[in-house]
């Protein structure tokens, strides 16, 4: 072709230096070393007598005894367990109704209906109590308008039944997303065949339809369960006043709120929570199968033929209008709208009570700044190292051939088994037990780092699937041609990523941004964030205060949301 | 450019031996087909040329360079290797344009941007595509991503050139006038070239040299009228052409021929140099044109016998018709222009050029 071609053949000489070794090795090490700083001070520190940093410590497994004669401890688990289970049967039984009825029938705004269903999965349990509690709570709206003309209100938050229906209400469309996605990936024939062979609409629904959803039910329901057992905001808030103690409200009893903690206690408690939790997040996996672990909402080709409600049509819109508006948006509505006030009660005229002065309070209140500015932050620069990180562990996991790649894919996934009230304690643990850390310590970038362990594997979600959809040929070619790993993962992967990349790091601004349980453990003077002033105003009785965070986490998270879907295209579901 | 030799290739998927002891060597500027079903290990023995996958064993060296040495322990990574490899995907970057999709493997060997720039030019014209250098991938036919696809492995003169089922993606229409296209330019290129293949007509009018794979083995390798014409075993023979087979006895042996006796007891005589002894069984090959109806009062001749076969169906294909027959028990298709009137056909086939395998192995399966 041209006699001008100097050097024919290879880019790269043989037996060069090989520049995607340390690269990857440097990699893997550091998320070996981020999975492992909260877990490995948790479980030694279980085996000692004294606190960790004490040169006294014995190794012991006294703690284990002290905890199972604590006072009380007994009922602690049975509440944990009570609480998982409830919240789950009420997330699975609405989460299951919604996904045939949004995706299955000719339900009028199904779509509309099902986006609202949504909400609180882009929120934190955390906002969804502060809602709930300003309409059902005691003196709540709708608990004073039912007082005032039905007498007294039926139901009670403060009990478990209540934080049950909270917890359930706020995980449900966890179990709508699995099911829907099982809906869209079944073959509508079958259903076909069941009413063409006569079977009526709600036959066929009832006998072919949920039985063809029970493995997204059953993957769904141990998801909900575990993260039930997780679950810190419901029961701080609601069970806390009541005497209601779970493991989480437990372990944040004994460990944050207390002048002198037994470290002991507290490791052994969190280890417990640990192992009860890696086994069902095992347990996720065999019932999901290993490939399908973190599937997303898939896009569905072709939609089967929607169910005809007939004459329940209206009747059962109207019930799920009902649903969505008592649990969602009225609540979230009710809380901005009492940011604005200073006192809200179906007694008093709005127009009296308006004010700005909970913004005022934000604002004048340096504590308060700063929690904002910190969650900004945090987010905003969190989240963008967190996608660096995650699209570079995609990378090595699905495009390498790096030696050790499944097991960083397990390491890297295995956060998902760390609750979050462990990872605040682990994390506590390892930046004590170093020295020279105490700069971080008492920074927010202690919680950046904590943020960014607990959310590999959601960010792993979001750019995986997407990742695997790029075809291994074109970076093979790349290879081919002489481009060696590094440059083929820079100038052809990277650029390919990017949408996969927008998703993840939107989906990990959100999480940060209302990210509280962790925080709570590790946050110091002049690194609060949001959640953790949600929590310390509340505690404060300031509900004014509280009502106006809150909104202003809602609001830019909402804004988040619509930009990344409307400018980017983003699919948020994961 | 270089001459490739392949010894001893093995590739295990697990218990499967995706690849099992392949040796080739192809001369400097020969081109070479692979040619098999899918599953026979053709796609992974390129893929392990170009250093995709790495074998288990075995050896690979192009032009004297050691790719791949299984008892060395020699594996070199794909981008120390200089192959050319044309995916069955086209594999260009959509973020890219043509230009640029073809200036990356000149951008990584360093060269200087003028340079760089009149060998893009050059290689566009070579392939025709001169005018779409601002184009995206996506905004290209298929025929035209794969003119792209070549260009950028041709644009950094690899020394050997693999081409991965490039043609499989095209329409019928299309293909045929890309092949023809692709023959001129290995014509005038003159690349030690390995094809992959599983279109016997590509094979075919292309190649230089056939290896014929099954089962991550050799079945034959030769000249492509080699393989036509005198196929190693039945499993060739199927594969290349539309071969016939029918299983008989042998019923007598003289001097360079073989009488052999169908099932229901018809008789044909058969040319075979190495005839098996008699009573074996055997199975006869013969390709469809091979075959035709007999003349009326036609009987047989020295040149060839005269078998009778019963019709079992017809169907009007367009122009011509295609008739199911049953000869002595086994299946038989034939397209002829006039159908036949009666319940039976009489046929005639040729003394020479049908071949006789040994067992009675069902190779049409």
């Amino acid at each position: 072709m041209s006699n001008a071609i100097a050097e024919p053949g290879a880019a790269a000489a043989p037996g060069r230096f090989r520049r995607e070794v340390p690269i990857q090795y440097g990699m893997a090490a550091l998320v070996v070393v981020l999975v492992a700083a909260p877990l490995v001070p948790i479980l030694y520190q279980s085996f000692l007598t004294g606190a960790l940093y004490d040169h006294d410590a014995r190794l012991t497994l006294g703690n284990f005894a002290r905890l199972a004669q604590t006072d009380g401890f007994g009922t602690v688990l049975w509440n944990t367990f009570l609480l998982a289970a409830l919240s789950t049967i009420v997330a699975q039984v609405f989460g299951t109704a919604a996904a045939i009825l949004f995706g299955r029938t000719d339900l009028p705004g199904a779509r509309v209906l099902g986006e609202l269903f949504l909400w609180p999965i882009y929120l934190s349990a955390l906002v969804l109590s502060f809602g709930w509690y300003s309409i059902y709570g005691p003196a709540g709206y709708i608990t004073l308008f039912w007082q005032s003309i039905l007498g007294e209100a039926p139901w009670n938050l403060y009990s478990i039944g209540g934080m049950a229906v909270i917890a359930g209400v706020s995980q449900a469309p966890l179990a709508y997303l699995y099911c829907l996605s099982s809906a869209g990936m079944t073959d509508p024939t079958l259903e076909e065949a069941a009413r063409v062979s006569g079977a009526g609409t709600f036959r066929t629904l009832w006998r072919i339809t949920l039985p063809l959803m029970m493995p997204a039910i059953a993957y769904s329901a141990v998801l909900n369960f575990t993260i039930g057992l997780e679950l810190l905001s419901v029961p701080l808030i609601f069970g806390e006043p009541a005497g209601v103690t779970v493991l989480t409200t437990f372990l944040y009893n004994i460990s944050a709120t207390s002048p002198r903690p037994d470290h002991g206690l507290v490791a052994t408690a969190a280890a417990l929570m640990l192992v009860v939790i890696v086994f069902l997040v095992w347990l996720q996996g065999r019932l999901l199968g290993n490939t399908r672990r973190f599937v997303t909402l898939g896009g569905k080709a072709t939609r089967p033929r929607p169910f005809r409600l007939g004459g329940l049509r209206w009747p059962l819109f109207a019930a799920c209008v009902a649903y969505v508006v008592l649990t969602g948006v009225a609540p979230i509505g009710m809380l901005v709208l009492r940011a604005f006030t200073s006192f809200l009660s179906p007694m008093v005229p709005l127009v009296d009570v308006l004010t700005l002065e909970n913004f005022e309070i934000l604002w004048r209140e340096p504590v308060y700044a700063r929690s904002i500015t910190n969650s900004f932050v945090v987010s905003l620069v969190g989240a963008a190292g967190a996608t660096a990180l995650i699209g570079m562990i995609a990378l090595i996991v699905h495009r390498s051939e790096f030696r050790f790649r499944n097991a960083l894919h397990y390491t890297a996934l295995f956060p998902r088994a760390i609750p979050g009230v462990v990872a605040g304690i682990g994390f506590f643990y390892a930046f004590a037990l170093l020295p020279g850390l105490g700069g971080i310590r008492n920074s927010i970038w202690i919680l950046v780092i904590a943020f960014t362990m607990r959310f590999i594997p959601t960010g792993l979600g979001a750019v995986a699937p997407m990742l695997l959809q790029v075809s291994p040929d074109l970076d093979r070619a790349a290879r081919v041609q002489g481009a060696d790993w590094w440059t083929t993962t820079r100038r052809i992967m990277a650029p390919l990523m990017r949408p996969a990349l927008v998703a993840c790091y939107t989906i990990l601004f959100i999480s940060f941004f209302k990210e509280y349980s962790t925080a709570i453990f590790l946050f110091a003077p002049g690194s609060e964030v949001i959640g953790t002033a949600l929590l310390q105003t509340w505690v404060q009785g300031e509900v004014g205060v509280v009502a106006s965070l809150a909104a202003i986490q809602v609001v830019v998270i909402a804004v988040c949301i619509t930009t990344a879907r409307t400018i980017f295209g983003v699919k948020l579901h994961g | 450019m270089a001459d490739l030799k392949i010894e001893g290739l093995v590739k295990r998927f697990g218990e499967v031996r995706a690849v099992d002891d392949v040796s080739i060597h192809v001369a400097d500027g020969e081109f070479v087909t692979l040619l098999g079903p899918s599953g026979c290990g053709k796609s992974t023995t390129l893929a392990a040329v170009a250093g995709l996958d790495r074998p288990d064993a075995g050896r690979i060296t192009v032009g004297g360079k050691v790719y791949f040495d299984g008892s060395r322990g020699t594996y070199l990574p794909p981008e120390a290797r200089g192959c050319g490899l044309v995916f069955q995907s086209y594999a260009l970057w959509p973020h890219m344009t043509v230009a640029d999709n073809v200036a990356f493997p000149l951008t990584l060997r360093k060269v200087k941007a003028a340079e760089r720039k009149r060998r893009i030019a050059e290689v566009l014209a070579l392939v025709e595509m001169e005018p779409y250098a601002d184009r995206y991938p996506h905004m290209l036919s298929g025929g035209q991503q794969q003119r792209v696809a070549l260009a950028r492995t041709l644009v950094y003169q690899p020394s050997i050139l693999l081409l991965d089922e490039p043609l499989s993606n095209l329409d019928a229409k299309l293909r045929d006038r890309a092949r023809t296209w692709l023959a001129e330019l290995r014509t005038r290129l003159g690349l030690t070239t390995i094809y992959v293949t599983h279109d016997q007509i590509e094979a075919l009018s292309l190649s230089d040299r056939i290896v014929v794979m099954n089962g991550g083995r050799i079945a034959q390798l030769g000249t492509p009228q080699d393989i036509y014409e005198r196929p190693a075993d039945p499993f060739v023979a199927d594969f290349i052409g539309t071969t016939n087979f029918l299983p008989a006895r042998v019923a007598a042996v003289a001097g360079g021929a073989a009488t052999l006796e169908l099932a229901d007891g018809q008789r044909v005589d058969i040319a075979a140099e190495r005839p098996p002894e008699s009573g074996a069984q055997v199975m006869l090959a013969f390709r469809p044109e091979q075959m035709r109806v007999a003349a009326s009062g036609e009987g047989a001749t020295p040149d060839g016998s005269v078998i009778t076969a019963r019709v079992l169906s017809r169907s009007y294909v367009g122009g011509r018709w295609q008739v199911g027959l049953d000869l002595g028990g086994g299946p038989l298709r034939l397209e002829i222009e006039t159908p036949p009137h009666a319940d039976a056909v009489r046929l005639w086939l040729p003394r020479s050029g049908c071949i006789l395998f040994r067992g009675a192995a069902n190779a049409a399966a």
